[in-house]
């Protein structure tokens, strides 16, 4: 469901969130632990099945 | 029974009747009437009428991640057989749609763990004034249209946003394919962890096939995560399995009251705190003063999502956010904070 996972930065350098396909469709997902896709993530990332990239 | 026949009905100390009644079963009250639950605002339910679609993507296959078709209801999918929802104008007397669901390839046999539901969660926030998890836990009414093209028992849950508490309950269709009007009254849970806030307060379910491992005894809180009731029907393990629903009402009482209507607009934005759709112009990457404002505070900060070439966004909160992308284009973007 999720792939793709990369932390970005905003245009003044401060981390905004993370980019990361859903169920294929290109999303961005915002740094906040009461987001359903936030947390989902934060587990698979615990759970080891999913890496989120540093931001470029 | 007995029945008391009058046409007025006045206090001691009252100059004139206080409520007169008429042979058309009116009743006039010359003072305010109070009620231990509320006149307006009483379903916790959103969408519950089926309605709002705001994803209108026609006809969706279920899989085994939940998926959001109508407004606020998720389904899944996760057996070895298939099953597809959509909105439909098949829909009992004073209603304009129902939710559909469709037996693809049944699965009469499903192992312990598979199961079909579809659910709604209610935020905590609407949830508070049942005082559950504590001894003034209030009773609630489930109430609801269904039709099917099976009979028998069919199943479903209350559970909290922690699922490890749950009451299963049942229903009985009597006639194929034909709309019933169906009650559950649900005693409050006085034990057990109730959000009260942003977060998911409580789930309500309705089971289409589920398996022994989220199956319980109906009538009765237990600890635990049950979708359904043991030995209610599958609508998945039958090829011509069939479910409609629609006006489902969850109230404080013991007792049913009539659908509550809500006007459209306001289901739309009861709706839109969870889920949001504009096209509109992105602007390029040069340009980031572009800002989205939500038509309603979200539940949380959503996930956006655009189709175009570099989308991506600025700060994001409840309120809104900055956006923009590699070129210049109009774009649907989506907001999500479903729970």
């Amino acid at each position: 469901m999720y792939s793709n996972a990369q932390y970005y930065n905003d245009q003044f350098g401060n981390l905004a969130g993370i980019k990361v396909d859903i169920n294929d469709v290109p999303s961005i997902v915002p740094i906040d632990p009461a987001n359903t896709d936030y947390q989902n993530i934060m587990k698979l990332v615990e759970e080891g099945k999913l890496v989120i990239a540093p931001a470029d | 029974m007995s029945t008391l026949k009058a046409t007025n009905l006045q206090h001691a100390s009252s100059a004139s009747p206080n409520i007169v009644l008429d042979s058309s079963g009116n009743a006039t009250a010359g003072g305010t009437i109070a009620m231990a639950s509320p006149f307006a605002m009483r379903n916790k339910i959103i969408n519950g009428a089926m309605e709002i679609y705001q994803r209108g993507t026609g006809t969706v296959t279920l899989t085994s991640s939940a998926q959001y078709t109508l407004d606020r209801w998720a389904s899944t999918e996760d057996t070895d057989g298939t099953m597809t929802v959509r909105q439909t104008t098949n829909a009992p007397a004073g209603f304009k749609n129902a939710m559909y669901f469709e037996t693809g390839t049944a699965d009469a046999s499903l192992g312990a763990t598979q199961y079909v539901a579809t659910t709604q969660q209610v935020e905590g926030f609407n949830i508070a004034d049942l005082a559950w998890g504590t001894a003034s836990a209030k009773t609630v009414t489930l109430s609801f249209w269904v039709r099917s093209s099976l009979t028998g028992t069919f199943g479903g849950s209350i559970r909290n946003g922690s699922l490890n508490r749950s009451y299963p309950f049942t229903y009985t269709i009597s006639a194929a394919d034909t709309y019933e009007y169906k009650t559950v009254t649900i005693p409050g849970d006085t034990t057990g962890t109730w959000a009260t806030d942003n977060t998911s307060g409580l789930v309500v379910t309705f089971g289409l096939g589920v398996g022994s491992t989220y199956s319980g005894t109906a009538g009765a809180w237990v600890a635990g995560n049950i979708l359904s009731a043991t030995s209610a029907i599958s609508v998945i393990g039958n090829s011509s399995g069939n479910f409609y629903l629609t006006g489902v009402q969850l109230e404080v009482g013991t007792a049913a009251t009539p659908f509550e209507r809500r006007l459209y607009p306001q289901e739309l934005a009861l709706c839109q705190r969870y889920y949001q759709a504009a096209t509109v112009v992105i602007p390029p990457s040069s340009v980031t003063a572009y800002q989205f404002f939500y038509k309603v505070s979200m539940r949380a900060a959503a996930t956006v999502s655009s189709a175009g070439a570099g989308f991506s966004t600025g700060a994001n909160s409840t309120e809104g956010f900055n956006y923009y992308q590699t070129a210049a284009a109009n774009g649907l973007i989506t907001a999500s904070a479903e729970l």
